[in-house]
């Protein structure tokens, strides 16, 4: 059988193991292996692309080719990391007897099936196909957001799935009005949705429709990726949701959807000459990023500081994309890489935090936290410093890269708006995260004593991303790099 | 003879969108719901019999078995289960919505002039009904309070979105057809369940006391 498909078999059969019962060594060791094995199998596929095959199956429903193998690796990757900290997630909560067998089969089978769903994602040739995974990845992570089974976690999953369902309503109406504005040309049967074939016979599309439908389409795609003004899901999502849940939201769900509005911009750029998405795209990542601003300065709550964050990223990218120049895109993508790496250990460290303190509220955890967690709270403050873009992580040359592509090219005013944005963004990120883990404590008496820091399985997956997250600052692997230029190659010349 | 059911479908459908905002009681809405599936099966029926698609008669099939009988069994049995009948006073009066309903559907049947000429009258037609219906479904979401008009709401878009597929495309492929169908019915499964879960935790399903998460 073909690679790929073993890629994406993996996954699902791990699931199916995890949703049922079983001993807890049996389900971890499940989970671990099997998204381990998943990630293996999806640096063989980008190894298989990278030595110039294109792997495909289904009759290229399914296709990888340079932007579908980074995103592809980049999920799988984020898999391994979450299923690891999983693992130990739940064995901390295991030992305060916090674990229903409810939560057991859902988090062991939810979080392999989400995987899944974000795979199928990035490997998706077929618009309609890439609908319905995109569908299974909101479907399959309802359940993570409820986990906990607060008040407030069934309102941010009524709203995560209405906000959702919307904005794949809208992507659903964008893939239908781009099915129409083929008139016929796109040919019968599954094939007239591959993205190959329209990206062949874009320059016959209908404007008029084909406008219509980017519109539609970018929204909701959009939707799913955060980007304002249709952000609203993310802050709730983050808070409520189990970190190891949240970190493929934020890493996977991210890069996914984005993949996604990369490939109908394609369409538009391949149809329409590359003003009309471009100029949508960078408008949605520019107010992204000014959405972001005010609420990271007043924030309360430290996980949903790390979803405007998130925002904030997404936003960037989109920007990179938006300013139609190839330095830009090549940022954008680096920068997509660069996140991939430093937002684990952020939600991570965040995540033991809050797990420890038994809250994510400012007010909850308490000042100081140094003295309390000095682990994680080290681990905090170098992911901060690593996701606002300071020298000399990588991610302050992905940015210097957007950055520079902006000034020399046309949008000049937007980009120093930008710039602005992102200098406010790093104090106040930087002063959130420095009050929270260095400020006095205000008052010992009166706080609950949080739990002891250990050295477990979870606290090490975190010290093992914060290394990776650190040495590919300084070392991008070479087959890493190779893909995101065949990636930028992809979204620049459209092959 | 075929393109006067098609359009006497169409404006059913955008009929029964303007019923469900003048609707007070949960299962008439949902009853009308089922009504506005049935003419989406009938529209999907007839573009299959005029052009020889059989695909569409799959496409017809599966609209009246899951949309007029299986979701709205399944979403009155929640109803009965959480023993909630009306929806309570809208963020906006009846008469007021309507108002609004009727310029949203003016704005849906100007932006369907846009669409080529050669596609005919009736695809105009069925396009300025679906963006009508689309706008519709998207104000009723923003207006009301009971989840279930809200998930109502959401299963009126998405019916917006299918009328399009079916009077424009002529469908889409089968098989992307099956997978949605499939996804859409699984998300109101999920729907229903969280619905049950905010009942009993809230004793009401009211959205719009799902504010405690801001800023």
């Amino acid at each position: 059988m073909n690679l790929l498909v073993w890629t994406l078999a993996v996954p699902l059969v791990t699931a199916a193991f995890g949703s049922f019962g079983g001993p807890r060594a049996f389900k971890e060791a499940t989970m671990v292996g099997g998204l381990t094995l998943t990630f293996g199998l999806s640096m063989a596929t980008a190894g298989q692309f990278l030595h110039g095959a294109m792997p495909s199956a289904f009759a290229d429903a399914l296709r990888v080719d340079g932007l579908s193998a980074l995103v592809l690796v980049l999920c799988g990757f984020v898999g391994v990391l979450s299923a690891t900290y999983g693992a130990g997630y739940l064995r901390r909560n295991e030992a305060r007897k916090l674990v229903t067998p409810r939560m057991r089969r859902e988090f062991y089978g939810l979080i392999p099936a989400y995987v899944f769903a974000m795979l199928l994602v990035s490997v998706s040739n077929n618009l309609g196909i890439l609908w319905i995974a995109v569908e299974l990845t909101t479907l399959a992570s309802v359940f993570l957001v409820t986990f906990h089974d607060r008040d407030t976690s069934l309102e941010a999953a009524w709203k995560f799935l209405v906000l959702g369902s919307l904005g794949l309503a809208f992507a659903l109406l964008g893939t239908v009005l781009l099915f129409a504005s083929g008139q016929g040309r796109l040919g019968e049967g599954m094939a007239a949705l591959h993205w190959t074939r329209f990206m062949q016979v874009a320059p016959t599309l209908h404007p008029f429709i084909l406008r219509l439908g980017v519109v539609f389409a970018l929204i909701g795609y959009g939707t799913k990726a955060g980007l304002a003004p249709m952000h609203t899901w993310k802050p709730d999502a983050y808070r409520e949701a189990p970190s190891p849940a949240v970190a493929l939201m934020a890493v996977g769900m991210l890069n996914g959807a984005l993949y996604c509005v990369l490939r109908i911009h394609l369409i538009s750029k391949a149809a329409l000459g590359p003003e009309f998405s471009s100029g949508l795209l960078l408008t949605l990542g520019l107010l992204s990023v000014l959405i972001a601003t005010p609420f990271i300065l007043v924030q309360w709550n430290l996980k949903r500081l790390l979803a405007y964050s998130s925002i904030e990223h997404v936003g960037i990218m989109a920007v990179g994309i938006g300013l139609g120049a190839e330095a830009g895109v090549f940022g954008a993508l680096l920068h997509m890489t660069y996140h991939s790496f430093a937002k684990p250990v952020a939600l991570f460290s965040a995540g033991t935090l809050s797990q420890l303190h038994s809250s994510s509220d400012f007010n909850r955890i308490g000042n100081g936290t140094f003295t309390r967690a000095p682990i994680a709270s080290s681990l905090l403050v170098l992911a901060a410093i690593i996701i606002t873009g300071s020298p000399p992580f990588g991610m302050f040359f992905s940015e210097m890269t957007i950055l520079r592509a902006g000034f020399l090219g046309p949008h000049v005013t937007a980009t120093a708006i930008f710039l602005a944005a992102l200098v406010v963004l790093f104090c106040g990120f930087g002063f959130q995260i420095g009050r929270l883990v260095l400020g006095p404590p205000r008052d010992p008496s009166d706080r609950r004593k949080p739990l002891p820091e250990r050295f477990d399985l979870a606290m090490g997956t975190v010290i093992a991303a914060a290394v990776l997250a650190i040495v590919s600052a300084f070392y991008l692997p070479a087959p890493l790099l190779a893909l995101i230029r065949a990636a930028t190659r992809v979204v620049w010349e459209g092959a | 003879m075929t393109r006067d059911i098609l359009i006497l479908c169409a404006a059913g459908m955008l009929v029964s969108a303007y019923l469900m905002v003048g609707q007070r009681a949960l299962f008439t809405a949902i009853r009308l719901y089922g009504a506005q599936s049935l003419l989406l099966g009938i529209v999907a029926a007839t573009m299959a019999l005029s052009e020889g698609r059989h695909d569409l008669f799959v496409t017809a099939a599966l609209t009246i078995m899951l949309k007029t009988i299986l979701i709205p069994w399944f979403l009155m049995r929640v109803i009965d289960r959480i023993g909630i009948h009306r929806e309570i006073e809208p963020f906006l009066n009846v008469p007021a919505s309507l108002l609004v309903c009727l310029g949203l559907t003016v704005v849906g049947y100007r932006v369907s002039t846009g669409f080529p000429a050669a596609a005919g009258d009736v695809s105009h037609h069925l396009i300025g009904v679906a963006l009508s219906m689309l706008l519709i479904g998207l104000f009723l979401m923003v207006t009301r309070k009971k989840a279930i008009t809200q998930i109502l709401a959401l299963l009126t878009v998405e019916n917006a979105v299918f009328l399009v597929a079916v009077g424009v495309t002529s469908g889409m492929p089968l098989i992307v057809e099956l997978g949605i169908s499939f996804d859409v019915i699984l998300a109101v499964l999920l729907l229903g369940i969280l619905v049950h879960r905010i009942v009993d935790r809230f004793e009401s399903m009211d959205v719009s006391r799902l504010s405690n998460l801001k800023g």
